[in-house]
């Protein structure tokens, strides 16, 4: 008797073990981020505070392109003090041959000259840019960036904009030739910008 | 140099005032990040250590140059960043919470007015036994992440 009920407990014990090593998946995520392969990229244009600006204006350049919103309190100063360094470790003819393009994910509350006095800051040559909702998320989607308002219990109108941090570097072909995570140093910053500028 | 004298005076004065976990705690290098034209919100950050055998929370932290301010954080998920706010900052006995741009942060949002690079913001931490403790920020530009002060 006892031993059945022995073999009944350790019976149930491999089943309970099997059942959980095969349903039980603890890390699953809440929420799937789209995932950013390979994304297009391609021209487009929107609105800056002195008018259209299109990518194809900067044919011949290479592009650092970075979405961001003015009310970022972190994220978006990091990446755009990165790229004020980085374009301060460029020769004056280097410099010449690079931009450097802020599009705002959060359309509603960044106008085009609200943008511009914005990245200023960092650096006046750093160009902002706004557009309608549409035209922000076509731009998003062919560039493979993520980004959609939060409600946080905070001020600032109440909501964050959770977005994809990484820097799109475009070649000077317009092509868009691969993306630096967030916090890249300078210097790694420079070396991809160079290696875009010595292709023909 | 008068200025660190009467800074350090300052804390000696606020040690003596003040009993309990405040007393375990040392903040190094803090420093407010200076907020871009248009910004309503920056980021406060610090080294804080506890040099105590217990572990403290910073439960808040006040200051006189934002209308409010919150402890935040931010998640990293697959490169896109979320901030979120959290309820404290855990410092274990012992250990240090860091707080930098990209993650834990102090945030301070609606300034009340312009601040330029070298004001300086008092900041007071208040921890869960209800000890606090004044810092004063230095306001920096902001900086890449691998040029934020070392500590």
């Amino acid at each position: 008797m006892s031993e059945r009920l022995l073999l009944a407990i350790v019976v149930l014990l491999v089943a309970l073990v099997t059942g959980l090593g095969l349903f039980w998946n603890p890390e699953l995520p809440e929420r799937p981020l789209p995932v950013a392969a390979g994304p297009a990229g391609g021209d487009f244009t929107l609105q800056s505070a002195d008018g259209p600006v299109g990518l194809a204006d900067y044919r011949g350049k290479v592009v650092l392109l970075y979405f961001g919103y003015t009310y970022c309190p972190d994220i978006c100063p990091t990446a755009l003090a990165g790229a004020a360094a980085s374009l301060n470790q460029l020769s004056a003819e280097e410099r010449g041959k690079v931009a450097v393009l802020f599009v705002s994910v959060d359309p509603k509350r960044d106008t085009p000259a609200r943008l511009k006095e914005y990245v200023a800051f960092f650096d006046p040559a750093i160009v902002g840019l706004g557009g309608s909702s549409e035209a922000i998320a076509d731009v998003g989607r062919r560039y493979g960036v993520f980004y959609a308002e939060q409600k946080v219990a905070t001020a600032g109108e109440g909501y964050v904009v959770d977005h994809s941090s990484d820097t799109y570097v475009i070649g000077r072909d317009g092509r868009l030739a691969g993306k630096l995570p967030h916090g890249a140093a300078p210097e790694q910053v420079v070396a991809e910008v160079r290696k875009g500028l010595n292709q023909p | 140099m008068n200025k660190l004298s009467l800074l350090v005076a300052g804390l000696m004065v606020s040690a003596g005032a003040l009993a309990g976990a405040a007393d375990q705690i040392t903040v190094h290098e803090p420093y407010v990040r200076l907020a871009p034209p248009n910004a309503p919100a920056t980021g406060a950050f610090m080294v804080i250590r506890n040099g105590g055998g217990k572990d403290i929370k910073v439960v808040k932290v006040g200051n006189p140059v934002s209308k409010v301010t919150e402890l935040h954080t931010h998640l990293n998920e697959g490169g896109v960043m979320k901030m979120r706010p959290v309820p404290a900052i855990d410092i274990k006995a012992g250990g240090e919470a860091v707080l930098k741009p990209g993650g834990l942060h102090v945030m301070l949002i609606d300034l009340q007015a312009p601040m330029k690079e070298g004001d300086v913001v008092p900041l007071t931490l208040t921890f869960d036994d209800g000890s606090s403790k004044q810092v004063e920020a230095k306001v920096v530009r902001p900086m890449p992440m691998e040029h934020a002060p070392k500590h």
